[in-house]
């Protein structure tokens, strides 16, 4: 019990962090995103539309910081999340909506994939210590992740989809595509997620390989690991069932982490591939100032964080009686 | 991000020459229509960095790119390009009147809103009513000169203006689309209720939106007969510019607004019809703060303009797209009827670095050990701000500092993202601005923005243009006089003298010519506008043209 | 005295394990001379950087070994030029991120009760606000970045998981026999904390250091890339964003993306060899690793 309320104290805490630095960032710093709108497109700066405008973006309002403030937790925790300055008057909620799906199933599936397959890898390393895949593959994809990501993307694209012709180029869908629920669209999708997927699997493998190994190492040489091996118990079973899966446990923690940051999208690589999800919105949002939009996406990913780490941390602790103790 | 042009010009020519050319070959144009294989939809390329926020308001800067000149029209089509050349629209014509105080368009009968409700001229006296009292929507300003808009008769609008008024017509008649007033008035605020279905008298509906493409599909009930053919229009949204190019190298799109690296090879050579084609429309310049030394002294900024080898800047910067620009401030070819030969003649050679170096000897500078100039022991040095998120601006100013310093003027890049780079360069807190205006159908426009006093406004102020706070009574007093005529000579006479000022005093030191990026081919649909038949502005930011264009567009085969 | 022996020794197994590991030797290497380049980079440039003087667009020649940009400037000398920001900002962040770590992990751990819980709270709120978006944020909010505020906005986000490690690795040091007796004999909590209870955790902080080079390589050049960097500096990030905004790939002059990619590559990859042998090392000290490899993984 005190375990569980150390943890939601631990989250509320954090939720309140994320939310106060979120609220005054943007009030430290100078820019106005009227000007913004008005010069993203050179238009004629008319100084009564340009006021206007703040007014109806609520920039350069005079009520005080604290009042403000109480607007604002208020107004978030009633999701109520303000209008996006760059896609006026588009509410943001509307706007992350959008990209929301792109990211979820892009980012999501190419954590799991990269999860599921590192871990295999680093089990298997480590089961075989100094084995041929001990000595390749760790290293191998160590290096590789340690390659700038954005850079990956822009080479497969030229080579994939550029010299080759293998894959489209850009975006989640063909340009003139109509989103449904039909084959053809759905296939259309899943071409086009296949260079940024590949480009994040095989760069962020590496990190699951290593930890998977560096676990696994530890497991074997326990006690428990060592009797079933005297027990004469099939080594493949005891791979998977015995030491694998002790392995396993605190890995969850880290991998639910890199599920809650499926919600940033992969920046870069969305930004590379011209791909409409959140990570690229985030982009986009800074570009032009769009403070509402950036605000609700930080936000969004803090808290999706905050709760995967949470839930992961509870079906640990249930899993696993010890680590109630060990905090 | 490469940089976009403007958005917001008024392209007008089309009026003419396609006037020209629709009445003398009416049969050509209505004929061609009933084809019976299904048409190839026109793919627009235009990248933008962000997805469609699939709301269509005319009078919003994130909206109106989509649906002015498309779905809603204006009363007349002005022709950036051919000197403000009009062309009829949702009005039949215009004349002032009252000592050009007042202005009364004739409504065209028979239009009627894509929803069947005819159009009249009720319409046209609330949309600007609307803009009165929604300033938020009022993005021309043409407000700060109006003083009232009234129906006279069953097909008459009267504009009055508080003062002689006459370039604001650019505004009126070709700059603020025209909406439906049975619609707009049952919309609770116009300001941020979205526009998701508009209804319009345009040649195009807004077919269907998604965040990654908006499709376009010819108005049935066109009341233009003969236009508008081409039946289906996709514009995709492109978050960055490689991804678009190829979209368009790949022949995908048959119309783009792009800057393209390299466009022979990259673009051109990929498939027959593609061609480009980039008109100038205004200026690039250098704004020195006239405020402070040592840019209030006119040998200055004389000798940074005889520093600069506009050639070389334009193409190392630019690949050569935009051409050099003249000190006088007259964009060539466009304007070049504008030119003022005795300006021209007093200017002498544009590049004349040893000018440069007696102008700044003359100034009282001397040349250092460290081969940089310096009055006083204090070295000429400048910083130059420019927008950081135009990647060619900023490759292009750094030309322009190493042209500067080879002649003994330390100059630095100071390369600020952009919005922080428009609060700066509105308030006026740089030494030397690389910026651009937005123009208008006559250099005039330009020459007023960059030159009227009451445009600016003291350092640390907004000003919405003249941001170099240049300030002469003499000069205020031939723009006010230009807005009070409608006799070309007399017009011409005083752009002659505003660049005589451009080139005695340099307030402001042009650097290379804005163009409209534009490219097409010509194999797959006829119709668009050349370097011969400049009817409107090409590029597909530039509103109303695009949509005048798009009318006019014919698909071969 | 005994501080220093015991630092000594330290070192001493650092070479001998150099040595031994042919993985780290090599990522050793690299990093040397990619050190020699970075301080004295105008050995290496036979031309300026960033003097637009050559004829745009050419390919590999004796002149120009990797060719040109399509602005004339000579790729191999950018590439050269651009080594000592890349290098410097993963050295000088590793380094103030390590010191960070080590005075808030090593401090919680030391001090224990409501020292600790406070620092490791504010520990691991700093390590799940999520790294990349913030410091998007923050560089977008500061105006461009120059190279200081990127050194800060990197250290500030990425102290975090080393503090966590550290602590935990200190946490199991504290009771041991010989750091009760220090404190039994009455020495002061620096003295304790320096000579006792520090070098045993030498190669633990080593392998911080290399990791939050790491990063700090990889989020920088990120940053560059997108233009929230200073575009008119000479960095690999940077040159990156020049490529792709005038599509080298795309337009035949792809060395002015590849080099700089691969710079950036070679660098990273050498601190990750060093990191993944160090981290050998220091293991059997440290149990779940799990969370820094998430953090490490850090969508950039």
């Amino acid at each position: 019990m005190k375990f569980l309320i150390r943890r939601v104290g631990f989250l509320l805490v954090a939720l309140w962090v994320a939310l106060t630095v979120n609220f005054f960032i943007p009030r430290l710093m100078p820019g106005n995103p009227a000007v913004a709108m008005m010069a993203k497109f050179h238009g004629h700066v008319n100084p009564a539309a340009l006021h206007a405008l703040e007014v109806a973006f609520g920039v350069n309002s005079h009520e005080s910081l604290i009042s403000a403030y109480v607007q604002y937790v208020g107004n978030t925790f009633r999701g109520n999340l303000g209008i996006s300055t760059s896609y006026f008057p588009i509410p943001v909620s509307t706007v992350i909506m959008r990209a929301l799906p792109w990211s979820l199933g892009l980012v999501g599936l190419s954590t799991v994939v990269a999860f599921i397959v590192g871990t295999a890898i680093g089990a298997v390393a480590a089961w075989r210590r100094g084995g041929l895949v001990d000595s390749v593959l760790p290293p191998t994809f160590v290096v590789i992740s340690a390659f700038p990501y954005f850079w990956v993307g822009l080479l497969s694209i030229w080579l994939f989809a550029l010299t080759l012709n293998w894959f489209p180029l850009l975006g989640g869908y063909s340009e003139t595509a109509t989103p449904a629920m039909t084959w053809s669209f759905v296939g259309d999708v899943l071409v086009h997620a296949i260079l940024p997927a590949f480009t994040i699997i095989i760069t962020s493998i590496g990190g699951w390989i290593l930890t998977m190994r560096n676990n696994m190492i530890t497991v074997v040489a326990e006690d428990y690991v060592k009797m079933a091996r005297a027990k004469g118990l099939k080594p493949r079973r005891i791979l998977w069932q015995y030491a694998g899966r002790n392995a396993l446990l605190p890995n969850l923690t880290g991998f639910a982490m890199s599920l809650g940051f499926v919600i940033s999208g992969a920046i870069l690589v969305e930004y590379v591939f011209n791909y409409p999800g959140l990570g690229f919105m985030l982009l986009q949002a800074v570009q032009n100032e769009d403070y509402p939009l950036m605000q609700s996406l930080f936000l969004l990913i803090t808290i999706a964080v905050l709760l995967a780490i949470f839930i992961s941390d509870v079906a640990t602790a249930i899993l696993d009686p010890r680590t109630r103790s060990s905090r | 991000m490469r940089r976009k042009s403007r958005l917001g010009l008024i392209g007008s020519s089309f009026a003419m020459i396609a006037g020209l050319l629709f009445s003398v070959t009416p049969g050509l144009l209505g004929t061609s229509v009933a084809a019976a294989a299904p048409q190839v939809p026109l793919n627009l390329a235009n990248e933008q960095g962000m997805l469609w926020p699939c709301s269509f308001n005319p009078f919003l800067a994130s909206s109106s790119p989509y649906s002015v000149g498309v779905t809603y029209e204006t009363l007349e089509f002005v022709n950036s390009l051919q000197s403000g050349k009009v062309t009829p629209w949702l009005a039949t014509g215009s004349a002032w009147s009252n000592g050009n105080k007042t202005l009364t368009f004739t409504i065209r009968s028979g239009v009627k809103w894509s929803d069947g409700q005819p159009f009249s001229a009720a319409d046209v006296v609330y949309t600007f009513n609307l803009l009165k009292k929604y300033p938020a929507l009022d993005a021309n300003a043409v407000w700060s000169v109006l003083s009232s808009v009234t129906q006279a008769g069953a097909n008459k609008v009267v504009f009055d203006f508080s003062a002689p008024a006459v370039p604001y017509f650019y505004y009126v008649a070709g700059q603020v689309p025209i909406v439906p007033e049975h619609i707009w008035s049952k919309i609770s605020n116009p300001v941020s209720n979205p526009v998701s279905h508009p209804i319009g008298t345009g040649g195009y509906l807004m077919n269907k939106c998604t965040p990654q493409n908006i499709q376009w599909t010819a108005n049935p009930h066109y009341w233009q007969a003969g236009k508008a053919v081409v039946k289906t229009v996709n514009m995709p949204a492109f978050l960055s510019n490689n991804t678009c190019n190829e979209y368009l190298a790949t022949g995908q799109s048959q119309w783009g607004a792009q800057f393209i690296p390299n466009i022979k090879s990259y673009y051109v050579a990929k498939k027959p019809g593609n061609a480009y084609w980039f008109p100038p429309v205004a200026n690039v310049s250098l704004f020195p703060n006239l405020t402070q030394a040592p840019l209030n002294n006119v040998k200055v900024r004389q000798a940074i303009s005889y520093a600069i080898d506009r050639p070389t800047v334009s193409k190392i910067g630019e690949y050569g797209y935009e051409p050099p620009a003249s000190q006088t401030g007259i964009v060539a070819p466009t304007f070049s009827a504008w030119s003022s030969s005795a300006a021209v003649k007093a200017q002498g050679s544009s590049y004349d670095p040893a000018k440069a170096v007696s102008l700044l000897k003359s100034a009282g500078y001397k040349k250092g050990s460290d081969g940089i100039f310096a009055k006083n022991g204090k070295k000429l040095s400048l910083s130059i701000i420019t927008n950081g998120g135009y990647s060619d601006w900023v490759a292009t100013v750094q030309v322009i500092a190493q042209e500067l310093n080879k002649v003994g003027i330390a100059a630095t890049v100071n390369p600020i993202a952009s919005t922080n780079f428009y609060s700066d360069v509105y308030a006026g807190k740089f030494q030397l601005a690389y910026n651009v205006e937005t123009g208008g159908p006559t250099p005039f426009y330009e020459l007023r923005q960059w030159l009227f006093s009451k445009n600016s406004a003291p350092i640390g102020t907004a000003a919405a243009s003249n941001w170099e706070r240049f300030s002469n009574k003499t000069v205020d007093a031939l723009l006010n006089q230009y807005g009070t005529t409608t006799n070309a000579t007399l017009q011409h006479a005083i752009v002659n003298k505003l660049q005589m000022v451009m080139v005695q005093q340099a307030p402001v030191i042009p650097v290379l010519e804005e163009v409209d990026w534009f490219q097409y081919n010509y194999k797959q649909f006829s119709g668009f506008p050349t370097a011969s038949n400049p009817y409107a502005q090409p590029a597909l930011y530039n509103m109303p043209d695009w949509g005048y264009i798009l009318d006019n567009l014919k698909p071969i085969n | 005295m005994i501080a220093l022996r015991t630092l000594g020794r330290r070192l001493g197994s650092v070479g001998r394990f150099l040595r031994r590991d042919k993985k780290a030797l090599v990522g050793a290497v690299i990093l040397f001379i990619l050190l020699v380049i970075a301080v004295v980079p105008q050995w290496f440039t036979p031309d300026n950087p960033s003097a637009e003087a050559y004829t745009p667009g050419v390919g590999l020649s004796w002149s120009h070994p990797l060719g040109t940009t399509s602005f004339g400037q000579d790729v191999f000398s950018q590439v050269m030029a651009g080594t000592r920001q890349s290098v410097f900002i993963a050295l000088i962040v590793g380094l103030l991120s390590t010191v960070l770590s080590v005075v808030i992990g090593v401090s919680a751990a030391y001090f224990g009760g409501w020292i600790d819980d406070l620092l490791s709270m504010f520990t691991d709120v700093v390590l799940v606000i999520p790294t990349f978006p913030l410091i998007i944020v923050i560089t977008a909010y500061l105006k461009s970045a120059s190279f200081w505020l990127m050194v800060f906005v990197l250290v500030v986000t990425g102290w975090s998981y080393g503090a966590r490690q550290l602590r935990v690795q200190a946490l199991s040091l504290r009771n041991r026999d010989y750091l009760l007796a220090a404190r039994a004999r009455g020495e002061s909590p620096l003295y304790v904390i320096f000579v006792e209870l520090l070098p045993p955790m030498t190669s633990l902080i080593v392998a911080n250091f290399l990791g939050a080079a790491l990063y700090a390589v990889l989020a920088a050049s990120g940053l560059q890339f997108v233009g929230l960097g200073n575009i008119n500096s000479q960095s690999w990030g940077t040159m990156l964003y020049w490529a792709q905004n005038n599509e080298a790939l795309a337009t035949g002059l792809p060395l002015w993306a590849l080099a700089p990619g691969i710079a950036i590559a070679v660098l990273g990859s050498a601190l990750a060899l060093l990191n993944y042998a160090f981290d050998e090392v220091a293991n059997p000290a440290l149990r779940p690793v799990s969370r820094r490899r998430a953090r490490r993984a850090v969508r950039a």
